[in-house]
């Protein structure tokens, strides 16, 4: 990063809690369902882990022994001192994603609160360069708000988290949780869990599902796009996270085809699609495939706008992204929004944003 | 000509790799599982992991038909600890996917019990 003296900002860090450390935040019976009756969350995938070790890299294992991303001094050490981040992102391990649970949503609500807790306690409070998401259940619409009222104005919570999954987050239910947000300067942030729906079960491979995740990001897009919510709450915004983004535009063209074309159905929309996208959504960049300068640079071209790309580097995942190696040479002014000024500008809780702070 | 004795032969046993120095470089020592030892710059081509984290394994092969798996190669692979490329260390550190690609290797032999690397 020496090069033009960008710090990064990054887009996407995962920090992981153990369940025996998010106990002391939670109430009983919650509780209890952890430590004496073992609850853990739903899980599907049928698959191998992708590596050597699961889904982390091997390296980021804290020294005695704890998983990856569960120990503040070590992330620094590995993470943000060496790579002399500015700002980072926290977007959890989605490890309880308490918006991907398919019932029992009182103790799902229970769990984003306590969650919330232990992340503002652990990470936000303890490093200046953190900054975090609230985790919610979204299928308890009220109960969401309600925690977006109690630490939505935390100083250093910068988005609300929604995976993506089976859930369509566009639907006029979920609106009152993107007013929530609105009155409380926080953004969407947006990353996908297990399972999007691509053929309505999983894939026989690994690597049909993993290449496809990007299909995800678009269907949600589409969704909350067409729904309305970005007409609707036009101080909201959006961070894609973790699905690369080559197919930016194709899903711009795509969408104000089909709006020409089909306008009729969803009149609510004041802008072309397009418009939207470059208004009020922002992708991060990880997993970048590995394309040439040329490409790189066409590519950004095709969106129409500079303004969209934020650099992840999704520590401490095994496809983690070197901020030095994931991207191609690119212009020096590119780079530095790229790297750190879209996100400082989309996050408006980011200090030095077009805001002020 | 430039040489140094890297580890002992004792400090690894067939099927493990080990991080050492070759002068400033971080040198990467394997042991494949019929004894031999070869020796690599500790250092993805992809995005520069340090390899000695990663692991020493075996693959599913060439020969594997859809469905149907074959693995073996056991203690001849090294696959990187971040996004798991596979490098063959019997073929000059060549990734399995994309043989064009080849760890930087450097020249090694054994005196005694000790792992020498020269140039
Ligand atoms: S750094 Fe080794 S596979 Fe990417």
């Amino acid at each position: 990063m020496s090069k033009n003296q960008v710090r990064l900002v990054d887009t996407d860090i995962h920090e992981r809690v153990q369940y025996q450390d998010i106990l002391k935040y939670l109430d009983e019976p919650f509780k209890h369902y952890i430590e004496n009756c073992h609850w853990i969350q739903e899980k599907h995938m049928p698959y191998t882990q992708p590596t050597v070790a699961g889904v982390d890299r091997a390296d980021a294992v804290v020294p005695d022994g704890r998983p990856p991303a569960t120990d503040l001094a070590f992330m620094q050490e590995q993470l943000l001192d060496d790579l002399d981040h500015e700002y980072g992102i926290l977007t959890s391990a989605l490890d309880p994603s308490p918006s991907s649970m398919h019932g029992w949503y009182e103790m799902a609500t229970a769990l984003a609160s306590a969650y919330n807790d232990w992340q503002i306690d652990n990470w936000l409070e303890k490093d200046e360069r953190l900054y975090g998401s609230v985790h919610i259940n979204a299928n308890d619409r009220e109960g969401a708000v309600k925690e977006i009222e109690r630490v939505g104005s935390h100083p250093k919570m910068v988005q609300v988290l929604l995976p993506i999954d089976d859930n369509m987050w566009g639907d006029p239910y979920y609106h009152p949780i993107y007013e929530a947000c609105e009155k409380h300067n926080l953004m969407i942030g947006m990353h996908h869990n297990e399972p999007p729906v691509y053929y309505g079960k999983w894939p026989r491979y690994f690597i049909e599902w993993h290449t496809l995740i990007p299909t995800a990001h678009m269907k949600i897009i589409t969704n909350m796009v067409f729904n309305g919510v970005f007409d609707k709450f036009p101080n909201l915004g959006l961070m894609m996270i973790e699905g690369g983004f080559t197919w930016v535009p194709h899903l711009m063209w795509k969408m104000d085809q089909q709006y020409r074309d089909l306008r009729h159905e969803v009149p609510w929309l004041k802008r072309k699609p397009s418009q939207i996208f470059k208004e009020q959504i922002r992708v991060t960049t990880q997993p970048a495939e590995e394309l040439t300068r040329q490409e790189f640079e066409s590519v950004v071209e095709q969106m129409g706008s500079d303004d969209i790309l934020c650099f992840s580097t999704d520590y401490p995942h095994w496809d983690y992204d070197s901020p030095t190696r994931a991207l191609p040479n690119m212009d020096p002014e590119l780079k530095r929004k790229i790297f750190a000024d879209n996100a400082k500008s989309f996050y408006p809780k980011l200090p030095n944003s077009k805001e002020g702070n | 000509m430039r040489e140094q004795v890297v580890c002992k032969t004792t400090d690894l046993e067939p099927g493990e790799m080990l991080a050492s120095y070759f002068g400033k470089q971080n040198v990467l020592i394997c042991r494949t599982s019929d004894g031999e030892f070869y020796a690599f710059r500790n250092q993805c081509t992809h995005q520069g992991a340090p390899l000695d984290k990663g692991m020493v394994c075996g693959a599913t092969t060439e020969e594997s038909t859809p469905g149907d798996y074959h693995y073996c190669r056991k203690g001849e692979i090294i696959r990187c600890p971040w996004h798991g490329r596979e490098f063959d260390i019997k073929n000059e550190g060549r990734m399995l996917a994309n043989p064009d690609k080849k760890l930087p290797g450097f020249k090694l032999r054994i005196e005694d019990d000790e792992v020498i690397v020269y140039k």
